[in-house]
């Protein structure tokens, strides 16, 4: 009798929620590899409506125009931060890298004879410079474009690249908010800070069992932003960061912050900035005699932070969008030919580039000189879904954001060792 | 009361079992009646053919819905005419578009074309334009000039003479400016670097950004006048609200929080990306890539493909005239007065196209021909009867059937 009562109660609450979804989606997919556990809103409610379950199209016109004949050059575009900005090293390596690409396409033929060319476009300047190298682009005749490592400037030049419907095949910038702007002329083939969020929340509380977790992050929109979805998913698992504190990029003093986290008992430390402040901090927690485990983003991954930090590096914890010591036979080349033609060794934003630019080359060479045609082998999901590059596979999911494998570095004897992040299993709050 | 409780705790099953019929009947009233203002159990009466229908709301579905909507019927054009680059444009793909008294400004890739006694004139740089590609269009009430936002500055177009704002010799933001909107003697852009207002008289500027207003990045991206206010579409941010009395701002942002869902249809806009807002007869309406919302001031509604007579969710710019809200999306162009929606959309293959009306749960399709020149529409004017489109592809003009 009872289990009839109980049984009849839920048909009653079951037929009293219906009203209030009635017209809400009915397909429904959790977006950008998020665990179920850890969705928002999932354990309490379906969401009316959820994006980015499939691709967009574009409707518009423009898959009928002609080739120009009387062309000398196919021009792709690169905007980077190349001069003014602390994410100099950064562009430089992603310059490179796309450079080694074209160069690579020229010398096999370039398009039907014509050589490729690189319309190369800094990124920092006044506000909103982003957006006018754009417009210039656009001025050029580039047939797509890669481009660039900071959010604000993705963001900006974004909204001006889907007025001029210029295909963009992000490289660098791994703000997931990129992509979550619905803009049908955008993939981005590095995972981004969602992914990385999602491996740091697994490495932390499931592997290494933590709990009480600080968080120091850089003031700027890729603190803010790149750090946002580890913070909610800690909600979400029952262990919500402890403290939040922040610095600036430039900054080298961080006693201050230090010493409220010092007080608070944590058990680790992540840290999210770029590469020098990033080993600036380690270098002080250890000076303060600071136990704690320590994580950090990938910016980390890199021979200025283990120059900077020195042995302190030693056991941190890191995601990296890619493993640069993989088995890979395309990957030794590329690291051999891009040592020879530039005197140093590949980093993440140079083989990103690199892979970002054979895939406009691919597309242009697939389709043609068209720039609504190369947009639709880029997203169609199908032609170059499961890409091989150097950096590995490239799976990208119905926002055109990269998914494929994430990886962790750990540095042990003075190197990052790289392993690939095992499948995150979370237990529901 | 007593009584029924006793029942009930006496007889648990046949008193579930009567709640069940309750609210089962409840539910499915809700369902059949359906409430919601999108869909409202309104009566729609034609006369003539179905290309010469207006849809007509009965006056109370209007009482229930708002006491702000007045027009009673909603409009359907026709009789559409296309121009592109055969008949002088200076560029198919045509930016942003505006009614100005006789005569229609249309912002191409390559400069501003004038339509004025069934001619078109072309400007562009050499005449004096800070950029070809014009993005945005406003006519002063006040002065009569023109001021057009291009993608390398801001042009003022005064007694046959163009004069350039830019960021090096202005205080404008940026020089992509998206939006822009005269208000008396004041200019407000919507730029890639901020929001801008521009005092005609003081000839004064000043910058809004992150620094002194609610956005989460200066992005912004149109703006539009009404009630005293301005009100700025942020991508990113939501729509930033300036009282101009006061001088002081307020946002409006997606409760949820979250750019992968619309946790609730009602409860503020739909997303954070907005691409346009415009205001008109006592609401707000906010476009955004992933659907269409509406403000009363106190109320919020949202509105979605799957879920009303909107083609698509991806819009690209709005304009509310009257009750009245004409959605350009990448689909065609809907128009709706917050429950009722026509939409226009043309074949692919031809110039044909039909017209869709959505009442309720209920669409009804019809032959248009010809139809509008392109479904990629940018962007949209309407005077007297007359309502003219920028598209992807050519600009189409309509005329109100009767």
């Amino acid at each position: 009798m009872k289990k009839i009562n109980w049984l009849l109660t839920a048909l009653v609450l079951i037929i009293s929620c219906v009203p209030s979804q009635i017209k809400g989606q009915e397909k429904k997919r959790m977006y950008g590899n998020t665990p179920i556990e850890i969705f928002p809103y999932n354990n309490y409610q379906k969401a009316y409506k959820y994006f980015f379950v499939e691709p967009k199209q574009f409707y518009g016109p423009g898959r009928e125009k002609l080739a120009p004949k009387d062309l000398k050059e196919v021009r792709i575009g690169l905007l980077g931060p190349l001069e003014g900005s602390n994410l100099m090293p950064l562009g430089k390596q992603m310059l490179q890298g796309a450079k080694l690409a074209m160069e690579e396409a020229n010398a096999k033929g370039g398009y039907r004879g014509l050589p490729f060319k690189l319309m190369i476009h800094n990124d920092v300047g006044l506000w909103g410079a982003a957006a006018n190298e754009v417009v210039k682009m656009d001025e050029e005749g580039v047939w797509a474009w890669i481009g660039s490592i900071d959010g604000n400037v993705s963001h900006v030049s974004l909204r001006m690249d889907l007025k001029l419907e210029i295909p963009i095949v992000n490289t660098g910038d791994s703000d997931p908010t990129y992509t979550e702007c619905g803009i049908p002329w955008l993939i981005r083939v590095i995972s981004d800070d969602r992914q990385s969020n999602y491996a740091l929340i697994n490495q932390i509380y499931n592997k290494d069992k933590h709990s009480r977790v600080a968080v120091l992050r850089t003031s700027n929109r890729y603190g803010r932003v790149g750090i946002a979805n580890f913070t909610d998913a800690a909600v979400r698992i029952g262990h919500p960061i402890v403290i939040e504190e922040r610095f600036d990029d430039g900054d080298t003093d961080f006693k201050q912050q230090l010493e409220r986290v010092k007080k608070l008992n944590v058990d680790a430390i992540l840290i999210w900035g770029n590469a020098k402040e990033s080993a600036f901090i380690l270098r002080q927690i250890k000076t303060m005699g600071m136990k704690q485990a320590i994580y950090g983003s990938d910016r980390m991954v890199s021979t200025e932070f283990l120059k900077i930090a020195g042995k302190d590096a030693e056991g941190i914890i890191t995601t990296s969008p890619y493993n640069p010591d993989a088995n890979s036979l395309p990957l030794a080349a590329f690291q051999s030919n891009y040592a020879k033609r530039f005197g140093s060794e590949p980093d993440v934003f140079a083989a990103h580039a690199y892979d970002g630019m054979n895939l406009i080359i691919k597309a242009i060479q697939k389709v043609g000189l068209n720039r609504a045609l190369i947009r639709d082998v880029l997203t169609d999901l199908k032609t170059f879904q499961g890409y091989q590059g150097v950096t590995g596979k490239i799976i990208l999911d119905e926002s055109w954001n990269d998914i494929g494998d994430i990886y962790m570095a750990a540095v042990q004897n003075g190197q990052f060792k790289f392993s690939v992040s095992p499948p995150i299993v979370l237990k529901k709050h | 009361m007593k009584k029924i409780m006793k029942t009930a705790l006496r007889k648990p099953i046949k008193s579930t079992l009567l709640i069940i019929a309750v609210l089962g009947l409840g539910s499915m009233g809700f369902i059949l009646t359906d409430k919601n203002p999108a869909h409202p159990n309104a009566q729609l009466t034609a006369n003539g053919s179905a290309m010469d229908k207006s849809v007509l709301v009965s006056k109370n579905d209007f009482d229930n819905a708002s006491s702000k909507t007045e027009t009673k019927a909603m409009p359907i054009y026709g009789h559409w005419r296309t121009f592109t680059e055969k008949d002088g444009l200076p560029a198919n793909k045509a930016y942003s578009i505006r009614i100005d008294g006789n005569r229609v400004l249309v912002g191409t890739h390559e400069g501003l074309a004038v339509y004025e006694q069934g001619k078109w004139r072309t400007y562009t740089t050499k005449d004096g334009l800070a950029h070809n590609g014009i993005l945005s269009i406003d006519v002063s009430q006040l002065t009569g000039d023109v001021w057009l936002g291009t993608m390398g500055g801001l042009t003022r177009w005064s007694a046959g003479k163009f004069e350039k704002f830019t960021q090096f010799n202005s205080g404008l933001p940026n020089d992509i400016v998206y939006g822009v909107l005269c208000d008396g003697k004041d200019v407000w852009v919507a730029t890639a670097g901020g929001a801008g207002h521009f005092d005609t008289f003081t000839k004064s500027w000043e910058i809004f950004t992150e620094k002194n207003a609610p956005m989460h990045e200066p992005w912004t991206y149109g703006v539009s006048t009404g009630e005293g206010k301005i009100f700025i579409a942020a991508w990113g941010g939501g729509v930033i609200e300036y009282t101009k009395k006061t001088k002081k701002f307020r946002d409006y942002t997606d409760p949820d929080g979250k750019m992968e869902i619309d946790l609730l249809p009602d409860d503020g806009v739909v997303h954070n990306v907005t691409t346009g807002t415009s205001w008109a007869n006592g609401y707000l309406w906010v476009s955004t890539y992933f659907g269409l919302s509406r403000y009363d001031g106190v109320h919020w509604k949202g509105y979605f493909d799957h879920d009303s007579g909107l083609t698509s969710n991806f819009i690209n710019f709005i304009r509310a005239v009257g009750p009245i809200a004409y959605v350009c999306t990448d689909k065609g162009l809907s128009t709706t007065d917050g429950q009722n929606w026509v939409t226009y959309a043309k074949n692919e293959n031809d110039y044909n196209g039909k017209v869709t009306i959505t009442k309720g749960n209920k669409k009804t399709s019809t032959a248009s021909t010809p139809s509008i020149s392109n479904n990629f529409v940018l962007s949209v004017d309407v005077k007297d009867g007359i309502i003219w489109i920028a598209t992807s592809k050519g600009i189409s003009r309509g005329e109100l059937l009767k």
